[in-house]
């Protein structure tokens, strides 16, 4: 019993625990938007894009949240003008600039491997945070969860029925760029905790769990940021155990949550499907309309 | 020009870059042809989302005794056909389910490699080790990717009308299905040949850049192809002599020159290029 307890005895245990679940929850209240539009790869593609920042940043000795930033932006600019200027798709276009910036950083780091450590942005390093790295990112995760609680009607709106968000008098243009901003600052919290490799899952997985259990928007919000929480601080403090990768822990768990969400959620699930369409002898289709039996 | 020489011959005295080079200038070719494909279909991320999720594969088959190829290429498939089968029974939007899945199983690898105690290093699987190429490296990244080169090139016209017009392959009796289980399997062996090389998360770039060079500069399929190649050996060979150079790593310099090669499309493409548009 002792031994489940010890994670707790060390600071830098709960200092872990308690970062992860904050970014934990301030990326699943994004999720919830980010699945809903069809914009997940955003995230990854974001995630691999401010590498080159945060190591520049690093080489620099400036506050490696500044370095991210500069260069997501960078990305998000390149992405949009590419995208503006020639023919090819989208996806073509956000895998073409992120690769490249990602390639960038990864140079970077292997010209300096002295002052930059590769595997810690790629794959995170919660459990050995150095102090200045986790103010910065509990700074960015207050800031946007308070944003996030203020205006997330609006965005609802917004993501929802952009037309009628207009004509209620919703500055649609300004509200996805605010949206953009704050998934970067989240993503450049969630580089800390799991690395640039799994942020997808930390703003895609705990969205669409809650998606197949519930209909109803605010609840929606309400069970991604839950198990976006709980996941993340279980899986920090089930890395103890593991020696590490922490990152890959959290994202196991959230894996795992969404896996037994795709089985046996009530009405979306799996098996709720099969068993309606025994009852009635029509296969269902999951969104609810029905296949040709 | 001695010292231009130079440039090319210094790198090339030694065993090592002899074997980098012919590991690229293979792993270039294989996806450059593939990218073509992609780039039609809109598959650009499905690049992604398998090469990230080959990471447990390789660990469940060191820890079998199997050879890491055909560990590396099940978990590949795997990834793709479970995000086939989820976004077919739920409701949620194939990107999303893509995410999840890929990132579901690159975080299991993770998990699984700080467990097992393997004779692989992390940092070679995720970025490649162009420069520990072996010669026995070498010669199964040449069936894996020779394999799957010979296959695209005499099923490529099948290849394109599907990418191109599903519904009108179907309509020809083309095996629509087997088209489209094909793709991933070699969009699969393609990842696994280049693991060794530029790693699975450049391979994504080497998936891609090729193809987007090559459809600002041509409009006809077979050219595509061409340039796509030459696009992709060019930098294969240009990357890994400046990665000698500047002593950086090598996945990432030719991943950049491939992205200066795109610039320079986008910009100056004789029709569609930023520089070339009259106006209007």
């Amino acid at each position: 019993m002792t031994e489940l307890l010890t994670p707790f005895a060390y600071d830098y245990m709960l200092k872990a625990m308690w970062v992860s679940a904050l970014v934990g929850g301030m990326c699943a209240f994004l999720s919830a938007y980010l699945m809903l539009k069809g914009w997940s790869l955003m995230g990854d593609a974001l995630a691999h894009s401010v590498v080159p920042g945060v190591a520049g940043a690093y080489l620099l000795g400036l506050p490696y949240s500044a370095g991210a930033f500069v260069a997501g932006l960078l990305a998000a600019l390149g992405m949009a003008f590419v995208r503006s200027q020639s023919r090819l798709r989208e996806d073509a276009v956000i895998g073409l600039v992120f690769t490249s910036f990602f390639a960038a950083g990864l140079l970077l780091a292997s010209l300096n491997p002295v002052s930059v450590n590769v595997q810690s942005i790629v794959l995170g390093n919660i459990l050995g945070i150095a102090d200045e790295d986790a103010i910065q990112v509990v700074i960015i995760s207050v800031v946007t969860l308070s944003i996030l609680l203020l205006k997330w009607k609006d965005l609802m709106l917004v993501f929802f029925d952009e037309g009628h968000a207009r004509s209620v008098g919703i500055n649609a243009g300004a509200l996805k760029i605010l949206f953009f901003t704050l998934l970067s600052a989240a993503v450049v919290a969630a580089l800390q905790t799991v690395g640039a490799c799994l942020v997808i899952a930390m703003v895609v997985t705990p969205g669409a769990t809650a998606y197949l259990l519930t209909d109803r928007f605010p609840r929606l919000l309400a069970l991604a940021v839950a198990i976006g929480v709980v996941t993340s601080f279980t899986g920090a403090y089930l890395s103890y155990f593991l020696d590490g990768a922490t990152g890959g822990v959290i994202v196991t768990l959230q894996t795992l949550v969404f896996l037994a969400a795709f089985l046996f959620a009530p009405k979306y699930g799996l098996l709720a499907a099969r068993r309606r369409a025994a009852e009635t002898g029509i296969a269902t289709a999951p969104d609810g309309g029905q296949y040709r039996p | 020009m001695s010292t231009l020489f130079d440039v090319i011959a210094v790198p090339l005295s030694y065993g090592f870059m002899q074997r980098a080079l012919i590991v690229a200038v293979m792993v270039g070719a294989v996806c450059s042809v593939l990218s073509c494909y992609l780039i039609l279909k809109g598959w650009s991320l499905m690049g992604d989302a398998i090469s990230h999720a080959v990471l447990p594969g390789i660990v469940v088959a060191f820890v079998l005794g199997l050879p890491l190829a055909v560990g590396a290429f099940a978990a590949g498939l795997g990834c793709a056909v479970a995000t086939g089968y989820l976004k077919e029974n739920s409701r949620i939007k194939e990107d999303t389910v893509m995410g999840i899945v890929f990132s579901g199983m690159f975080g299991f690898g993770l998990v699984l490699f700080t467990k097992v105690e393997t004779d692989q290093h992390l940092n070679h699987i995720l970025f490649g080790n162009m420069l520990g190429v072996t010669a026995r490296d070498l010669v199964e990244t040449g069936i894996i990717a020779g394999g799957a080169l010979l296959i695209v090139l005499l099923k490529r016209r099948d290849f394109l009308l599907y990418c191109f017009d599903p519904q009108h392959a179907r309509a020809i009796g083309l095996p629509v299905r087997a088209l489209h289980y094909g793709l991933l399997v070699l969009l699969s062996l393609a990842i696994v040949a280049a693991l060794k090389a530029v790693g699975i998360i450049l391979v994504v770039a080497m998936l891609i850049a090729p193809g987007a060079i090559a459809y600002l500069l041509s409009d006809s399929f077979d050219r595509m192809l061409v340039i796509a190649a030459a696009a992709a050996i060019t930098s294969c060979v240009v990357g890994t002599i400046l990665s000698f150079h500047i002593d950086g790593a090598t996945g990432p310099c030719i991943v950049l020159i491939q992205m200066g090669m795109f610039v320079l499309a986008f910009l100056f493409a004789p029709r569609g290029g930023l520089l070339r548009r009259r106006p209007a």
